[in-house]
């Protein structure tokens, strides 16, 4: 109890850690995305790679402690569920990231605005050299006029 | 569904506002291609106000109506006492009046909130100063995005990259924040916030897009009309600077509560072939007759609503409702 206080203590304190996924807890949180409730032994086949039943119930523990998972007792066995959709997650997480971003010094946020400024469509470069000419032959034309 | 007094105002309100906003709505959609022709005539001041205004018809329209006719000949001609049933079709079309009425307002929120947050956002990556020649303070920002645009409602404010800063001469800089200036002017951002409020016909059915993307046109060219001035030499400053803030390349994704320099401009060479057309257009001077259009329009004004509150107009209206509300 004191370690699992702890934990969510710590989790509090930088929650962007507790949203941070290794491989494996990415992988059990994808299966319980889909099947919104699971238990540790159907969980197990349904992983990409044979794992023993220790292994996936820590990192499920762990899920729990990081507060990504809820979970119930049925049969003596704990049934895990997650506590946030994958869209929720994935908003949280970016919050967090802008957030760490925008705390950090001047040439982050100035790397994070930059990113933000992305690429939405390029004008064509042949149309832009036609129109650079067209400006040039009327500056012409304005300068013979006597206009500046 | 028996419904008491008041409710039923409600239910009545909205359903007569569903379907006056709706078929309003679909007339003007209907009507939008030759709307647009015809705006196209006219200068683009007067082609933007006209299809703002056509934009904004059938919501002023619907508005009108229920605070006008629907909600006094109810209060005077329905009497007080107990509940009545409300008909199915109207439960629903006042469902449909609700549900549109919503998703305007959130979708204005959502927009409202999305601008706050990019303008914030760049506010704490930028820098504000004020440049010489801006209209309003201006948040200079890092890098080499093409980004030139105004921010806000009430109290605009610029937006403006160091690559931009360090692309444009100070000519064509100049030309540039007059572009902007106009937009601020003729609040272009408030413009498009009535635009965003205005329900759709359906909930969730943009039917006025063309005449949106016309308007924006339409604003965009009035904004270097101003910002030139009828001075050719401008108006050439302005369209250089045009193209080399798309030859900078992408430009910024920007919320709808914004005006850009290029974002939106899907017409880069049509804008830029007008800025150096031989002939410059100069603004249009305020005209005499403007006032005397405006008495004049007042007295029509006046005369229709004294029609419309006369106590005949008002036991049609509530004749009208209550086959509406059965």
């Amino acid at each position: 109890m004191i370690r699992f206080l702890k934990n969510r203590i710590a989790g509090g304190a930088d929650p962007s850690q507790s949203l941070a996924l290794g491989s494996l807890e990415f992988e059990l949180m994808e299966i319980l995305w889909s099947c919104e409730e699971s238990n540790v032994r159907d969980l197990v086949p349904k992983l990409s790679r044979p794992l023993a039943y220790t292994t996936v119930m820590t990192t499920l523990d762990r899920l729990f402690k990081k507060g990504l998972l809820g979970r119930h007792k049925s049969d003596r066995a704990f049934v895990y569920s997650p506590l946030f959709s994958r869209q929720e997650w994935e908003r949280k997480r970016a919050g967090n990231l802008v957030a760490d971003f925008l705390a950090g010094p001047r040439p982050s946020r100035e790397l994070l605005l930059s990113c933000l400024l992305d690429a939405v469509g390029e004008h064509d470069a042949a149309l832009l050299d036609e129109l650079e000419k067209k400006i040039r032959s009327r500056r012409k034309e304005l300068s013979r006029q006597g206009q500046p | 569904m028996i419904l008491p007094y008041a409710l039923r105002l409600v239910c009545l309100c909205f359903a007569s506002f569903f379907v006056l906003n709706a078929a309003a709505g679909l007339l003007v959609r209907i009507a939008s291609a030759s709307a647009i022709r015809f705006a196209e005539s006219k200068t683009p001041n007067a082609a933007a106000r006209f299809l703002l205004a056509a934009h904004l018809f059938p919501v002023a329209l619907a508005t009108l109506f229920v605070l006008a006719l629907c909600v006094p000949s109810y209060l005077w001609l329905e009497p007080t006492a107990g509940a009545e049933r409300v008909g199915g079709i109207c439960a629903l079309l006042g469902l449909l009046g609700v549900a549109t009425c919503l998703h305007s307002m959130a979708r204005t929120a959502i927009s409202l909130f999305a601008s706050l947050r990019h303008y914030r956002l760049c506010r704490l990556g930028g820098q504000e100063m004020r440049l010489p020649g801006a209209p309003s303070p201006t948040v200079v920002l890092e890098g080499e995005a093409p980004l030139l645009a105004m921010f806000g409602l009430l109290r605009s404010r610029l937006l403006i990259s160091r690559g931009v800063l360090r692309t444009l001469s100070a000519e064509e800089l100049d030309a540039t924040l007059s572009h902007e200036h106009a937009h601020r002017t003729s609040r272009d951002n408030f413009k498009r916030l009535l635009l965003l409020l205005a329900p759709d016909i359906f909930p969730f059915v943009r039917a006025f897009r063309t005449l949106e993307h016309s308007w924006a046109k339409f604003t965009e060219w009035a904004a270097d009309d101003q910002a030139t001035a009828g001075d050719s030499s401008r108006a050439i400053f302005l369209a250089a600077a045009l193209v080399q803030v798309a030859r900078m390349g992408s430009g910024p994704r920007l919320p709808f509560l914004s005006t850009s320099l290029l974002a939106r401009d899907r017409d880069l060479a049509v804008r830029v072939n007008r800025l150096l057309r031989a002939a410059p257009v100069t603004p249009a001077l305020p005209s005499k007759t403007r006032p005397l259009l405006l008495a004049a329009s007042f007295l029509f004004a006046g005369c229709l609503v004294a029609l419309l509150i006369a106590p005949p107009t008002l036991s049609l209206v509530h004749e009208l409702l209550e086959l509406l509300l059965h």
